[in-house]
């Protein structure tokens, strides 16, 4: 069973892996509650979002 | 020389240290850098007279070069897999970031507008530096994906890892690269303490 309460570890790795893949419902329900109470990991989210852009930029 | 201009070829040569930054950024071996590079000057080169001036020639060879380094992993792809193999072997050195419940130990940085980041020079050295000190494997893993932008699907198939060795790579190299940039970049740039 899929746990909706989910620890900052727990989202980092869904952070990363929703950038490869679309998440599961469930992992997008779990990750989305976390997000609402953890300001930490929203600044997660932006960084790694930051981080594509970044990447996407080396050659210029 | 078709309707390229006659500088044309000197500034393809001009490129040279650049690509070779990318190709060795992306590749981790010297010596299969240079043979990509080598690769891409012999191929604008030869190229020249077709290339229609439409694009800058910068962003043309640059082009060229991501072919000639995915090429080589190709050519290489056996080296490549046996050493991602081991870097899911080890432990993913993120111990120290959460503790026993898997909180965040210390608060990340706010690293603001990207644009603004991108707009100073050693920003991108800086961020060249971490990804240079990430583990070979997952530089590259981290690079063929966001910005060779390959899908996660073919990376996985090319390193013959399974799909979610695949993801746990990427995260490993994610994580490491926002705990670098943090501690090299953003906490001396006006970075905000939040939390």
């Amino acid at each position: 069973m899929a746990r909706l309460i989910i620890n900052c570890r727990q989202a980092h790795w869904l952070l990363s892996r929703q950038r490869d893949v679309p998440l599961r419902w469930t992992e997008r329900l779990a990750l989305r509650i976390h997000l609402r109470v953890c300001d930490w990991c929203r600044i997660v989210e932006r960084n790694f979002a930051f981080l594509s852009r970044a990447a996407r930029r080396l050659d210029s | 020389m078709g309707r390229a201009h006659p500088g044309s070829a000197q500034e393809i040569a001009d490129l040279r240290p650049t690509l070779l930054r990318l190709a060795r950024l992306q590749l981790r071996n010297q010596a299969w850098a240079e043979d990509a590079v080598s690769e891409t000057l012999v191929a604008a080169m030869e190229g020249l007279a077709a290339f229609d001036g439409r694009s800058q020639i910068r962003t043309w060879v640059v082009g060229i070069l991501k072919h000639k380094i995915i090429d080589q992993f190709r050519r290489r792809s056996r080296e490549v897999a046996l050493e991602a193999q081991h870097e899911i072997s080890e432990g993913d050195g993120l111990e120290q970031l959460f503790d026993d419940s898997g909180h965040r130990a210390s608060a990340p940085l706010d690293w603001g507008d990207p644009e603004t980041a991108f707009a100073r020079g050693e920003f991108f050295a800086i961020l060249q530096a971490c990804i240079d000190q990430l583990p070979a494997p997952l530089g590259r893993i981290f690079l063929l994906r966001e910005w060779l932008e390959f899908d996660t699907a073919q990376i996985c198939k090319e390193m013959k890892l399974t799909s979610t060795n695949c993801f746990v790579m990427l995260y490993r190299a994610r994580v490491r690269l926002r705990e670098c940039l943090d501690r090299n970049w953003f906490a001396g740039q006006g970075g905000r303490q939040n939390g």
